[in-house]
C-alpha cells in the first residue's frame, strides 16, 4: 500500500527568537539532529528553519501513519532525520507530481524501525514537506497556495478547493467528495465508495498545501 | 492545585492560540486541542513551554506527547506539580 503525508509552515507565522531556544527546538529536534545542524547546515540555514523543517517533516511521518495506526501519538522527538541532502538551488514551483531532485531537500527518516522519505521545498514564505515510504516521488502530486484569510473554516475550503481542480481530471465523470473519517484524516469518495487515493492536507497561516497518491 | 484550578489557568495559556474563543469557557477533559479548539499543531510545543513556565514546572518528551486533549494536558500539569 502506497501513501503520503504533508505538512506546511509559514515562516512569517512562526516566533524567531523561541524557535532558536533550546528549551523549544529541543521538543523537535534530537542532541543526533542538532549536531548534524551545526556541522553541516549552520552556515546554510537558519537554526529556525531547521527546527521547522525538522517539524514538518516528521508531522507528515506522522499524517502517513495515522491513517492506518488511529491512535498514534505524535512524537517527534522519537523520529529521527538521518541524512538531509541539500539542493543546488531554490524552488519556485508551488505543486506538480513528483519533485525536482535539484531543488527540494531530500531526507531519510527513521521512526519506530521504519525509513520514510522526505521531499521539502523551502522558500522564504514557507517550508513545506511530503513524506513517501520509498525515495521514488513520482506518484506523488502536490500544492501549495497562499490564501487571504487564516481562520480553519477557511482554510480547510480552500484545501479543498485546491485539491479540486486536480482530482477530477484522474476520476473522470465521478461525482467527487472530500470527506474526514472519524479519526481526523481526509478521504476521497463516490457515491457510496471511497476511491483509491491517499490524500493528505496540511495548512498554516495564510498557506495551505496538499499532497495524494493513487492507492491502485 | 486542583484539577480545577488547573484547567482555569490552563484557558489562559489555550487562549493566544484559539481561534475558537467562543469554546474555551466550557473546556472540558474531553476537548481535543486540534479538532476542537483550532490550534494549529505547530503552536502545540508553544503550549507545551507556556505550561512549563506558568506552573514552574518542567515537561519531558512521554508527558508533551500525550497532552492533546484537556484532560491529558491536566493530568500532566497535575502529576508535574506533584512532583515538585
Amino acid at each position: 500500500m502506497s501513501g503520503t503525508g504533508c505538512d506546511i509552515v509559514a515562516l512569517k507565522a512562526i516566533n524567531v527568537a523561541r524557535s532558536q531556544q533550546s528549551r523549544f527546538y529541543s521538543k523537535i529536534i534530537t542532541d543526533v539532529e542538532k549536531s548534524f545542524y551545526d556541522k553541516a547546515l549552520s552556515a546554510i540555514m537558519p537554526l529556525e528553519h531547521f527546527v521547522w523543517l525538522a517539524w514538518s517533516v516528521k508531522e507528515s511521518v506522522y499524517k502517513f501513519l495515522q491513517r492506518g495506526k488511529p491512535d498514534l501519538v505524535f512524537s517527534p522527538s522519537k523520529m529521527v532525520i538521518q541524512q538531509l541532502k541539500v539542493p543546488a538551488s531554490a524552488s519556485s514551483l508551488t505543486g506538480g507530481r513528483g519533485f525536482d531532485s535539484d531543488t527540494v531537500y531530500k531526507g531519510l527518516v527513521m521512526f519506530d524501525g521504519r525509513q520514510f522519505h522526505s521531499a521539502s521545498v523551502i522558500t522564504g514564505d514557507f517550508i513545506f514537506s511530503a513524506v513517501n515510504d520509498s525515495d521514488d516521488f513520482t506518484g506523488i502530486h502536490w500544492a501549495v497556495k497562499k490564501i487571504g484569510s487564516s481562520e480553519p473554516d477557511v482554510q480547510s475550503a480552500e484545501v479543498r478547493r485546491l485539491i479540486s481542480g486536480t482530482l477530477p481530471d484522474l476520476f473522470p465523470r465521478q461525482d467527487l467528495r472530500i470527506e474526514k473519517s472519524p479519526h481526523g484524516y481526509p478521504f476521497v469518495s463516490s457515491g457510496d465508495k471511497e476511491l483509491p487515493v491517499i490524500v493528505s492536507f496540511a495548512h498554516h497561516d495564510h498557506w495551505i498545501a496538499y499532497s495524494f497518491v493513487l492507492n491502485n | 492545585m486542583t484539577r480545577e484550578e488547573i484547567l482555569n489557568e490552563l484557558k489562559k495559556v489555550f487562549a493566544p492560540y484559539t481561534t475558537n474563543k467562543e469554546m474555551l469557557d466550557g473546556i472540558n477533559d474531553q476537548t481535543d486541542l486540534i479538532r476542537d479548539l483550532k490550534i494549529n499543531s505547530a503552536n502545540l510545543v508553544d503550549i507545551i513551554i507556556d505550561a512549563e513556565a506558568k506552573y514552574n514546572i518542567e515537561i519531558d518528551y512521554d508527558s508533551a506527547d500525550k497532552m492533546i486533549n484537556v484532560g491529558s494536558c491536566i493530568d500532566v500539569i497535575y502529576d508535574k506539580l506533584n512532583q515538585k
